[in-house]
């Protein structure tokens, strides 16, 4: 691996692991907190590259120990987890990954602009890189005019935005999306809907987490249920209602879960 | 050679980048606040008691008592900074953005650190640029002073990262500042010299960990102290190691930082 590769700036991220690894593979993924929680037992999944894939299940069903695996932010038990072909771990992998989380984790020192300049920095960009990279997304994300307003003293939109514009700095390959529209009023959720479309109508890989089934449905081109950390089942949302024998994807839910 | 290595640290260079904006943008809490406490300390204690203490070891008291005051100012700075930054990081979770990026641990450890290191050196300059022309304090040992001056930022930037990954509160990170590293500066002989303390105090007092950075410091300033400076400096430089490994191990680990 060359130096530059280090930070995963090396490599095209055309070609990532050669083209033909899947964006995600998760292989007996297990996580049980220090104080015995089993939130992820011997999880298997694997999402293609260039998909826009949905996980749905209550709280503590075990989506959000699953992204922190992803993204490094927790300490797996055991399994392995592999971003297009690279270990999880690896720097090359983080520099794929893009996250934008459900809790608003906005540093509270930094500006609109500074917040996406650091950001970028921390994946490698240069200086000049960050800063053209910043104004494309405070121009994508209609954040212009807030660009020198410190985190705290944003709405709760334009933080949501802020999250999602920081999420995509660096380029990433693989967008994870934790509940993206959580809070956020019906106007911008469109809004958000309309930004994450086109995001993947440009080839990027999309895991999104969401408690608004119709938001699954509108979005995602496959879905996967999860419950107590198990996998209980995946695939178009037209597949699940046939196998559900549901009319809607509520339906499917509510039986899935055995919350009817 | 030199663009291959700063592109490979460029994470490094921002996060340590973003850790000194957070300082300059706090400048009046972080640098003057310091600094103009402690040198109110050089002056109230200096010019009042010096009138009493003429002089200690053959030094006048306005000078003695500046190395010692120097060095506190400093390290208190390194360790709150850094406790506190780190555990605002956890606490509204932000620290994710830098645990996700593609950075080593040794870099997210020594950018977090870095932080606490420039704000504790311009507490320094600051301070010895107002003391030099009121005290007359000399610089006789500039090597020593200055292998002492990194001993002591190494030692508490990372205790202070230590701490702000393990607390829970930000009553902890007070706790470690008010009633551990506060007392045992003042007991470290920063305003007298222990050699004049009766038996069991002088005793004790060598039991104190800062008393000996204290006097690495005072030998650096004034060419004396009441230890040798070799044992001064190999006292800091065990703890620090103590220290940075212990930081090190939790960054290695993401025990604390990461469930």
């Amino acid at each position: 691996m060359s130096d530059s590769s280090e930070n995963g700036r090396g490599r095209s991220p055309e070609t990532p692991g050669g083209g033909r690894d899947p964006a995600l593979a998760l292989a007996a993924l297990t996580k049980r907190y220090d104080d015995g929680v089993l939130a992820l037992d011997e999880f298997d999944l694997t999402i293609e590259a260039g998909s826009f894939f949905g996980l749905l299940g209550p709280n503590g069903a075990g989506k959000t120990t699953l992204i922190s695996a992803v993204c490094n932010l927790i300490r797996i038990t055991g399994g392995q987890i592999r971003v297009f072909g690279e270990p999880h771990s690896t720097m090359l992998a983080r520099r794929w990954i893009g996250l934008a989380e459900q809790d608003v984790n906005l540093d509270r020192f930094l500006d609109v602009r500074e917040t996406l300049l650091y950001h970028g920095g921390y994946y490698g960009l240069t200086r000049a890189e960050a800063q053209r990279r910043a104004r494309e997304m405070m121009d994508v994300f209609d954040l212009s005019a807030k660009a020198g307003t410190r985190a705290p003293k944003l709405s709760g939109g334009m933080r949501r935005r802020l999250l999602l514009a920081r999420a995509l700095m660096h380029e990433p390959r693989l967008v994870i999306l934790d509940e993206p529209t959580a809070s956020v009023d019906f106007e911008l959720r469109l809004e958000l809907w309309r930004y994450i479309r086109r995001l993947h109508g440009a080839g990027t890989t999309i895991l999104l987490t969401t408690h608004y089934l119709e938001e699954a449905e509108e979005l995602c081109e496959e879905i996967a249920l999860i419950r107590g950390g198990r996998l209980i089942a995946r695939d178009t949302a037209a597949g699940l209602r046939e196998a559900y024998e549901a009319d809607s994807l509520a339906d499917v839910y509510v039986k899935a879960m055995g919350t009817g | 050679m030199i663009a291959r290595t700063l592109e490979r640290h460029r994470p490094l260079l921002w996060l340590t980048a973003r850790e000194v904006l957070r300082v300059m943008k706090l400048w009046t809490q972080t640098v003057a606040a310091p600094v103009v406490s402690a040198f109110l300390f050089i002056l109230v204690f200096g010019l009042s008691l010096g009138g009493r203490i003429r002089h200690i070891d053959g030094v006048d008291y306005k000078a003695f008592i500046v190395p010692g005051l120097v060095v506190m100012a400093m390290v208190q700075a390194a360790y709150s900074n850094n406790s506190s930054s780190v555990f605002q990081a956890r606490f509204d979770r932000y620290i994710h953005d830098v645990l996700a990026a593609p950075m080593r641990n040794w870099q997210v450890n020594l950018g977090l650190s870095l932080g606490g290191a420039v704000r504790a050196l311009l507490i320094g300059l600051c301070l010895l640029a107002l003391a030099v022309p009121v005290t007359g304090v000399p610089v006789h040992q500039p090597l020593e002073l200055c292998l002492a001056v990194a001993l002591a930022l190494a030692l508490f930037s990372s205790l202070g990262l230590v701490v702000g990954i393990y607390a829970e509160n930000f009553d902890h990170h007070m706790f470690v500042n008010n009633i551990v590293i506060l007392p045992l500066t003042f007991l470290g002989g920063v305003f007298y010299s222990v050699n004049r303390l009766p038996s069991p105090w002088h005793e004790l007092s060598h039991a104190n960990p800062i008393f000996y950075l204290v006097q690495a410091v005072r030998y650096g300033f004034l060419g004396t102290a009441d230890v040798p400076v070799g044992l001064a400096l190999g006292v800091t430089a065990a703890l620090a190691a103590a220290v940075v490994g212990w930081s090190a191990w939790l960054f290695g680990t993401g025990r604390r930082l990461k469930a």
